[in-house]
């Protein structure tokens, strides 16, 4: 095995094994709606079987459908398909010194597992006779121009259609313009090229930021309450600032390794080397998790292993680089630990701010929801003309008239993966002649 | 007039107008962000608490959850799973307060869930 393998392969066992110890701690855990729960159990109001089996119901069924059909094919893996299985190993290993044995190295080997695992897959995927790897790359392409559009749709949701359709304009007339004269030569021949997609979502970002800026306060102060109200819950997250920093440290040295991402569009365009662009949509979906994280953190004492997503960005940044990166993961996350009450204090002061988290999360979402469709749409009829439309429109349907259906933005992925094996299934019974490649 | 105030994450205005659809206008119906729609109930200032998110526990209820105790919630769907209709029934006659379900099954729960408390 090469040192790097070995590398990649060290950075996953530390992140995974940490995490499992902390949830088991109660320290720290990366679904939203396991950290309400928490508490409650450290004070003793619920047993360990119930906070098990909740962990496991809240985050069992993103892993399986969400996590890891997003991480097929990419060769990165989705960070949720590691720390929500890490609640979740956390949370049912026992207490005490032998459930942080546990823990530990039940989620350490998870981790090494889950990379070698993915790699398994996509081999043997490559072997089939039928090689529908170079489609299964295509579901995630509209990403990569679609993401500039959020700040636009995040707009239209919180401020109405007009601004929405504003900021649209001018997140178009950048990537226009950009495309059409964002290179710039320099007098010694060399050419810089500016990204369209970048440009055009940084022209958005700003638009949003400064409609939200704009809107007044109304002189409420719920987060500084909050904070008064659960000063002891948060001085129990900065009490552990040190846990916190290493693994925030991990996320980012993991993350530098291009092992993982920690969202659908940043990881479609590390796939691709976009890493400027990456980075900025993983900045801007950090600023959207601030008042989420924050206010969770405030009430039940209880982290993300990934704090407000920050981390990410600085392994992005820092690609190629895992230890600076890890050196200055570990800094973001103590910074933001001890900034807590601060941050959740200046929330009140821009409710624009506070408000805009939630817009950017559903916008994202929506941006990814039918990018992927797309994108599964494109990949499926690339493998199969003429029945790849039937596929992905057929299982989207039926997937939300099921009772126990797959989050939609995990249609498209699981669609093309589908269709893959069947077709090579179809393909060894006679039923189905291959497409030749281009 | 009893009072529901849509908190959650996403899909808010949508959530309001099922929640309007199936309240048969017995309701005074406001949108706030989750914190602050908690914060009503805790209050008293709203009688119910109904949001939805991705994963039905997460943004959805994380506050009510927080704010109000475990007893006063409930995770109507999450991912893969979905309340029958029996339970959703039992578990809005039972007095819990604040409803939270994944926003792609919106269509699916609120209509039941209304119609539990129009029973109330």
């Amino acid at each position: 095995m090469e040192t790097s393998k070995i590398l990649e392969l060290v950075v996953i066992a530390l992140l995974g094994g940490l995490c499992a110890i902390l949830s088991n701690k109660g320290i720290a855990v990366f679904n939203d709606g396991l950290r309400p729960i928490l508490p409650e159990f450290l004070e003793g109001k619920i047993g360990k079987k119930e906070l098990a089996a909740t962990s496991f119901a809240l985050s069992f069924g993103l892993v399986i459908g969400f996590g890891i059909p997003v991480s097929i094919g990419a060769s990165i893996i989705l960070v949720h398909s590691i720390l929500l299985m890490t609640d979740i190993i956390g949370s049912w290993a026992p207490e005490g010194k032998l459930g942080l044995a546990l823990s530990g190295g039940v989620g350490a080997i998870y981790g090494i597992g889950l990379v070698l695992g993915l790699q398994k897959v996509v081999d043997l995927f490559a072997m089939l006779p039928v090689n529908f790897m170079p489609s299964l790359s295509v579901v995630g392409a509209p990403i990569i121009v679609a993401f500039s559009i959020f700040p636009a749709i995040a707009i239209a949701s919180q401020h109405g259609m007009k601004k929405g359709a504003v900021a649209l304009g001018a997140t178009l007339l950048t990537l226009v313009f950009v495309k059409r004269f964002g290179t710039i030569t320099l007098d010694n021949g060399t050419a810089i090229k500016l990204s369209a997609e970048g440009m055009s979502l940084l022209v958005g970002m700003i638009f949003m930021i400064i409609f939200a800026m704009m809107v007044k306060s109304d002189g409420t102060e719920s987060n500084q309450a909050l904070v008064s109200v659960f000063l002891e819950r948060v001085n129990r997250i900065k009490k552990n600032w040190l846990w916190l920093a290493l693994t925030g440290g991990l996320v980012a040295a993991a993350t530098s390794l291009l092992i993982i991402a920690g969202d659908p569009i940043s990881l479609n365009l590390l796939k691709d080397a976009k890493f400027n662009e990456a980075a900025l949509a993983a900045f801007a979906r950090g600023i959207g998790f601030i008042p989420l994280v924050f206010s969770t953190a405030i009430v039940t004492g209880v982290y993300s292993p990934a704090g407000t997503t920050f981390a990410f960005v600085a392994g992005i940044a820092l690609h190629g680089n895992p230890a600076v990166a890890f050196v200055l993961g570990a800094l973001l996350m103590f910074v933001e630990v001890q900034l807590l009450s601060l941050v959740a204090k200046a929330l009140d002061k821009f409710p624009g701010i506070r408000d805009m988290g939630e817009h950017i999360r559903t916008a994202m979402n929506k941006v990814l929801e039918i990018a992927l469709l797309v994108g599964g749409a494109m990949a499926c009829e690339q493998i199969a003309p003429g029945i790849g439309y039937f596929w992905v429109i057929g299982l989207l349907l039926l997937n939300r008239k099921a009772k126990k259906p797959v989050v939609e933005l995990a249609v498209g992925p699981m669609a093309t993966i589908s269709l893959g094996i069947i077709v090579n299934i179809l393909y060894l019974i006679g039923l189905f002649i291959p497409v030749v490649a281009k | 007039m009893k009072k529901i105030v849509i908190g959650g994450q996403i899909d808010k205005e949508e959530v309001k107008q099922l929640v309007e659809a199936y309240g048969e206008n017995r309701y005074d119906i406001s949108i706030k962000n989750d914190l602050d729609a908690a914060m009503a109930v805790k209050t008293g200032a709203a009688d119910y608490y109904i949001g939805a998110c991705n994963t039905g526990g997460g943004g959805a209820l994380a506050m009510a959850l927080a704010l109000l105790g475990r007893q006063e919630c409930v995770t109507i769907s999450m991912p893969g799973h979905v309340m029958s209709d029996e339970e959703i029934i039992e578990n809005v006659k039972s007095g819990k307060k604040a409803f939270g379900f994944t926003a792609q099954h919106k269509e699916i729960v609120i209509p039941i869930i209304m119609k539990a408390l129009n029973e109330q």
